[in-house]
This record gives C-alpha cells, structure tokens and sequence, in this order.
C-alpha cells in the first residue's frame, strides 16, 4: 500500500474541537514531564505505524509514563472522558497491533526498562515492560541463567509486546511460547486498578488469567511488570544443515526425528527461493542446488549430544538428505543461523516490497499446503518464498510484491489471505506467533463462528466494558465478517472472480 | 466404546438456564473432596462422554473427549512411547469399571484434570497442565458449541480461551473435546538420594538449578531428598557421577517414588486419613521454591513433603493463622484441602465477570463460586 499517510488531527487542534480531548490533555501535561507528552508531528511520525509498516495512521497523542502509577493516572483520565489507549512497547510487531488510533493515546512503556530482579536462587527475572527481550538473557548470564523464547525482533522488541502478542521465536518447540516461561505480571486494568497475577510461583488458584494476558494484544490491560523463568545455559550446541531434492523429503525427515524421541532446540526449513536469496545475502555455504534446507539445532549436555547428534544426522541420512554439514565451531553455527535470520532482509532485497504470512499447520500437512501455495501463487502472478518453523509447524510464506505498481499492495494482502485460509483448511490457524492486530482481522472470520466472535467480545466486555484499551484489534466484528460473507455470495461483484473461494 | 454425549449437554445446559437451575459438572469425581461442592439441582456426567478422537505421535498431538480416563490416555501413549508431560495426578486406582455400562479405566478424566489445573512432580522442568493445553472445544453457559485454539502449538488466533479453562474448576463452561500436547518419553529415568534436612535440600536445589543437569524432579521427605533424572543413556550417566560429589547416590529402591507422589499414594498422604480426629490439615502450599521452610513446623521429617525444588509444600498443621501468615510473608498461596480456595479478591473478581461472560445465567455449579462473588461485584 503506498501509506498515504492520514492527515494528523492535531493534538490542540482536536482539544479545541472536544472538550474531553482538552481535559485529557491538560491532564497528561500535568502528571507527566513535557517530554513525554508528545503532540507534535514530527514526535508522532515514528508511532504512526509498527512493524507492519503497510498500515499506519497519526495517533492524536503520545505518552511515555516512567511509573505504574503514571500509566494507572492515564488510563483513569482516559476512560473519565473516553478517549481509547493504544498500548505500545517497543514497535516491532507485525500484525499492525499497535496501530495508532487518531483521536487516541498511544501509551508507550519505553521508558519502563528497568531491570528489578534477577534472582538465580528462584531462577527468575523480574522486570519492567519495556525492558527488551535481550536484556533479560544478558543481564542473566553471569548466573549462567538465560530467558529463552527468541522472537527474530529480539534485539528490539520488548517483554511487555512479547507478552501481549505471546511471542514465540525458533526454540518454541523444546522451551515453549512467551506463555510457557512467564510466572507472573503486573497488569493495569481497563479500570486503572492493578492486579498481579501470578508471581515467582509455579501454579495459582482460579482461571488461568496469566495466560489469558498472554497473546492478548492489550485488549484486555496493561502489562507493566513481568516475573520470566530463568533456564540455565545449555552446556553445548550443536547446528546441522541438511540439504534435499525434495521438500517432502525434508517434511518427513522432521517427523521423523520426532517420532524418535528427539525434541530439537530448533528446526528450521526454508524452500529453495528462501535458500537462494538468503546464501545471496548472508553467504552462509547453503547449497543452492536444494530444493529444501533444514537447519537443526540440538542442545544440552556434553554427554547427551553427542548420542543425539549421530541420531539426528543418521536419520537426515535415511529419510534423502544428500547432504549433511555440522558446524564445528561457534563460528561456523552462528554462520549456518545467519543465513536463516538473514531471510526475511534477504527477501527484501528480491522484491521491492514482500507480506510475511504466519499461518500454523500441522507438520504433516506442509507438502498439501506447500503445493496449494504454489498454485495461489501461480494464479496470483506473485512470487512466495517459504520460510518453516518445522518443529512446531508455524510457516511464512512471504509473498513478493512492489507497492509502488498500482493495486499490487491489495493483490497481495488478497493473496496472504488466501494462503491463510489454506492453514485453516488444513487443520491450522491464521497467526502462529504474530498476533491478528489489524492485519488478520479478515482472515479471524475464517477460523471462528460468530458464536464463538461473540465469546471473544463477551470477555473483552467483562474486563473493559466500555472498549478503552486497543479497540478494534485482534477480533473482528460481526458486521465485518458479514461483509465478508457477502463477498462470498456476490462473487461477480469479487476483484478476482475466477479465484475460488472457500 | 465411546460416544459423544455433547448434544445431550447442551440441552441440559438450555434446560437449567430457562428454570434457573444450577448444574454440577462431574468426571469421575477423583477429586469431589478437594474442594467443597457447590450444590446443584443436577448433574452433568462426563464420564460416559470419552473416547480419543485423534492421535499423532509424530505431530505430538492427541485429541479427546474429556471425560476419557487419564488411564487410557496413559496406556495409549505408552504404546509410542509418549506421555502427557505434566504428569496430571491420577487420584483413583484406575480399576477397569463400569461407567455407565462402559468399561472404563476410572482414574480421574482430562477434563478433570485441565479443570483443576493440578500438575505432577515434573511441573518446573516439564510444564503444567496449562501448558500442554493446545485447543479446547467448550459448551458454554448459553448452551452455545464453541472451538478454541486448536491442535499447533503455535496459535495466537483470538483470546487464549482454553487455557482459561486451567484451573477454572468448570466455572467458564463444559470442556467436551480437548487437544493436548504430548511428549516423547525420557530413554532412560534414575533416582538420585542422600539424607539431609529440608533447609540443606532446599539450597542444593538452588545450586543445582542454575546447572545444565537433566533434573525432571525433586522430592525432600522424611529427611531425604531425592532427584529424578530424565535424558539419554549418555546424559544420565554424566549427571550421576556429576551429583555424586553431594553424596547424591542412585537409589534403586524408589522407581514407583515419583508415581506414588503424582497419585498422591505415597505414605504421606495416607495420614491425612488417619489424622482425620486430629486437628491437623493438610495444606498444599505454592511458594517462590528457594522460600525457607516455615517455621512452625514441630517434626519437619514426618509433616512435610517438598516438590518442584522447593516451590510445592504440602504440610500438616493445625494452626491456619500461622500458615496464612508464612504464605503472605513469602509471597505464596495456600490452600487446606477440603476447603474453599483462597482467591486474591481482586482477581476473583475478574474471574467472576469473566464466569458471567461465559454462563451469564449462572448454570455453571463451579466450586469455586465465582457466580457469587459476582452478585458482590
């Protein structure tokens, strides 16, 4: 989408127009520091989008509290004159999750990042939201403890985001998703009330609303505060590349290694557009020739690895991989990753502009899938390329398009649409780690009933009554899927009538 | 045989919501004293309503209906040598019996077992129930069929409805179908011991956490402690002589320890019985694990048993007042078996708008009563 940019409603522009616009904003001059209240546009500009950066809009405000308190002050004078709250960590999110809403506030927990606890006796991290994800494994390593859910943005990208989006990276499959290592949060509710949840504690009584906070898109409060569980460092690695003439072949060699016992820290496969661009970019010694590439990675004990490695590397053998490297050094492993979370700039170096999907699928289904994307992408005239989290079955395809030729940016979105709904049809689901944020809304009619929207909106009400915190995310209205479902019916009507639908 | 009685729920669920009646959800009631009843008008029986739907050890998934005995699921992974790595207690003996004229393996249901949200000796290396849980399919108080989450484990599509259900004590509805993840089992298990007091077990487990050692469980009772080992040949091996220099030995004697422990059928909960007369309660409490021991306790040895490397305490004691202030004071929770759970009022307020959210007529007869506490609110 060439973003044209909506026209800003400036901050003092829209106090004049509505009085409760006025008294939020002198509220927030007042509790908060000048540099903090944010109303200019050029202060705007870098909150317009996140990290889908297809999608954007000038929020009306933007605020950076430093305490609980403050973000408890601000969701108080928020919901007094009802003026919705964007919830921000650090921005890198791909779903458009923290999309501005013009006549709202983005609340920004950048400057929450203080580190408060690492406690190795509990094997717990105790920190605030905006701390970024890196920082708690590096602040973590003189006890020889790390956090391990790895988002790709992890440099970047903030616990509290990873919290709200349950994040998840390419260690889910052995150490689990953001929900899986979390103990416990502190969450500004809709209300401006503060419950913890959780704690350095193993279970709670009640509903588990820990893991309802996670993935929840700060529809549902405001994470301020996070307890993560702490691992110890594996004691050694090992990476192997397998290369195969055939994606099934690769497909059946990770069911394979599962069906043996064998729980990989990661498995990754990419298809051989992935591969090409990625050795391109990154010069990682991938072979070009593959059709398919698997990257496995195995951790643990000295003494455990090495029975594992033989396992793993006589099993590639068996199921076709014509070749199979190990990577001898920190060196050369961090060179065989390289290539593989190099991807995605790689891609971008093919094509002008390029979607990144994130549809789950059971592994068996990736051959049936796989193919069915190429036919999509055939039919489309856009090019895909593949990049798997094969351990745990969650896929992007990236579809390759130039924003810049007219109608290109909605082809595509049309197209991602369609591989989405191909998850589904195969027993999946439209977002693996991502989030729906503005992005997937459509496809979310695909996967639920109205009954079961209904649900999701029941809940949301039951703990935001009156639609403060991110209103218009992640779950679609009925009306919205309705239209949808008109689409389907009036397929004359449809950009792509010969395209069918289902 | 199985069958699927979900239909039949929902016009029990539809039927007590128009003459406002209240329903009891019941498995096969393993754990009917752990918490006091809420009285209902009638009662839904899950028991009958089993069977695995699907099951794929290489996508390490399986799928069933929720009154399916935890036994059967058990005996079925077995076979592709899985397991449900949370280890949810299994309270009854798991005798074949007759459950309405089927025979069924009663050992307590997985839908019990996610309702109650209670894990096994593993829970800090291996996860909770709520972890394994990946998709649920939900009767809700509507009487309305509802699937969320699914069979990846990846899936952020909309709220995390089914892992709500962990610990919901069926409050937010009837889970009929429900998907969990399943494990490969360990190749090789080994039980380390050595004799030393709960304050010396406690801070070798905190040594031992921050090491790179195959470790899926501790155990301090009758003034030893012992460590459940889980990995390859190779890497169980290398940890045993590793553990050797804390007199930590190989303790053939205890295989069945971890078992007896999970199904709560080791001696130290027999006593509960046999303490009925006293005034003593059985306590189950959850701690930060590296917390000290509380120290009211007379005979540490004998009415105290410590899991999750210090971060499950169950206790007998007969003065709630100092237990509650032991729990506060470390940042825990407690819960006397047989009586209501203590739930942070904040929260149990949240809980009851979101019960309202899910059975707006209150069908739901949960223990934990949230409906009440919503009348409150």
């Amino acid at each position: 989408m060439n973003t044209v940019a909506q026209q800003s409603i400036s901050a003092d522009n829209l106090a004049k127009q509505s009085s409760a616009h006025g008294a939020v904003l002198e509220r927030l001059r007042g509790m908060l520091p000048a540099a903090s209240v944010i109303t200019d546009a050029a202060g705007l500009r870098p909150y317009e989008t996140d990290g889908l950066t297809a999608i954007r809009e000038m929020p009306w405000v933007v605020v950076l509290p430093e305490t609980e308190a403050q973000v408890a002050e601000i969701v108080r004078c928020c919901a007094e004159h009802g003026v919705p709250i964007i919830p921000r960590g650090a921005g890198t999110g791909l779903s458009g999750g923290a999309r501005p809403h013009q006549k709202g506030v983005v609340l920004g927990l950048s400057k929450m990042s203080a580190i408060l606890e690492i406690d190795p006796e509990n094997r717990i991290a105790k920190v605030q939201a905006g701390v970024r994800n890196l920082a708690i494994t590096q602040a973590a390593q003189t006890h020889g403890l790390y956090y391990a859910p790895d988002p790709s943005s992890q440099i970047a990208c903030s616990i509290g985001g990873n919290v709200a989006e349950n994040a998840g990276g390419v260690h889910c499959l052995k150490y689990g998703l953001t929900v899986n290592n979390v103990l416990g949060a502190r969450v500004v509710m809709a209300s401006g009330e503060i419950v913890e949840l959780g704690g350095v504690l193993y279970d709670n009584p009640g509903p588990d609303l820990l893991a309802l906070i996670c993935g929840s898109e700060g529809m549902l409060g405001i994470v301020t505060q996070v307890t993560v569980a702490l691992l110890p460092e594996p004691e050694t690695k090992a990476v192997l590349l397998a290369a195969f003439c055939e994606v099934v072949q690769a497909g059946n060699a990770v069911a394979a290694i599962i069906s043996a016992g064998i729980i990989p820290a990661g498995m990754e496969m990419m298809d051989k557009m992935a591969v090409q661009a990625a050795e391109a970019f990154a010069k990682a010694g991938y072979p070009l020739d593959a059709e398919a590439i698997l990257i496995i990675e195995l951790d643990g004990a000295a003494a455990e690895l090495a029975t594992l490695n033989t396992q793993v590397t006589d099993i590639l053998r068996a199921y076709g991989a014509y070749q199979v490297d190990e990577a001898h050094d920190a060196t050369q492993q961090a060179r065989l990753w390289k290539g593989r979370k190099s991807a995605f700039p790689a891609i971008g170096r093919l094509s002008p502009d390029y979607l990144c999907m994130d549809g789950t699928i059971p592994r068996k289904a990736l051959p049936k899938v796989l193919t069915e994307i190429d036919t999509i992408s055939q039919t489309f005239g856009l090019a895909v390329a593949n990049v798997f989290h094969a351990a745990d079955g969650n896929l992007h395809p990236l579809v390759l398009f130039d924003a810049n030729v007219p109608g290109q940016t909605d082809h595509a979105m049309a197209m991602g649409a369609k591989i989405l709904e191909a998850c589904v049809a195969a027993g999946g689901t439209v977002t693996g780690e991502h989030g729906v944020g503005v992005e997937k809304l459509d496809t979310m009619c695909v996967q639920f009933s109205s009954e079961e929207l209904q649900q999701f909106f029941r809940l949301k009400a039951a703990v935001d009554p009156t639609d403060l915190l991110n209103p218009g995310k992640g779950i679609p209205t009925l009306t919205r899927c309705g239209e949808l479902g008109g689409m389907h019916v009036h397929k004359g009507r449809l950009p792509f009538p010969e395209l069918e639908r289902f | 045989m199985s069958a699927d009685y979900s239909a039949g729920f929902i016009e029990q669920i539809r039927a007590a919501a128009a003459h406002q009646q209240r329903l009891q959800i019941k498995g096969h009631g393993s754990k009917a004293e752990w918490l006091p009843l809420a009285s209902g008008d009638d009662v839904v029986e899950l028991s009958s309503h089993n069977g695995i739907l699907q099951y794929e050890p290489e996508e390490l998934v399986l799928t069933a209906r929720s009154g399916t005995s935890l036994a059967d699921i058990d005996a079925v992974l077995a076979e592709r040598q899985q397991m449900i790595a949370c280890e949810p207690p299994q309270l009854l003996p798991g005798n074949v019996s007759q459950v309405n004229g089927n025979d069924a393996l009663g050992s307590g249901t997985l839908g019990g077992a996610v309702a109650c949200g209670l894990s096994g000796p593993g829970r800090p290396w291996l996860g909770a129930i709520r972890d394994a849980v990946l998709g649920v399919e939900l009767i809700n108080g509507e009487g309305e069929y509802l699937k969320f989450g699914g069979q990846v484990m990846k899936n952020v599509a909309g709220y995390d409805v089914s892992r709500l259900q962990a610990g919901a004590w069926g409050a937010l509805g009837i889970m009929s179908v429900i998907s969990l993840r399943v494990q490969p089992c360990f190749a090789l298990e080994r039980t380390l011991s050595a004799e030393m007091s709960a304050p010396r077990a406690l801070a070798l487990c905190a040594t031992l956490g921050v090491r790179n050692l195959p470790i899926t469980g501790t155990a301090w009772i009758e003034g030893q402690l012992h460590l459940r080992l889980a990995g390859n040949d190779s890497g169980v091996a290398a940890a045993c002589v590793a553990l050797a220099e804390f007199g930590l030995q190989v303790n053939a004697d205890d295989e069945d320890l971890w078992r007896l422990l999970k199904n709560q059928n080791h001696g130290f909960f027999q006593k509960a019985a046999q303490r009925q007369s006293g005034a003593a309660k059985l306590w189950r409490l959850v701690t930060p694990p590296a917390a000290a021991m509380p120290n009211f306790l007379s005979d540490p040895n004998s009415d105290a048993l410590v899991l999750w490397a210090g971060g499950l305490r169950w206790i007998y004691h007969d003065d709630a007042q100092a237990v509650a202030d032991y729990c506060r004071q470390v940042g825990g929770w407690y819960w006397a078996i047989g009586e209501a759970m203590p739930i942070d009022p904040m929260q149990q307020q949240i809980m009851a708008h979101l019960a309202k959210a899910f059975d707006p007529h209150g069908v739901f007869a949960s223990p934990l009563n949230l409906n009440a506490a919503a009348g409150e609110a």
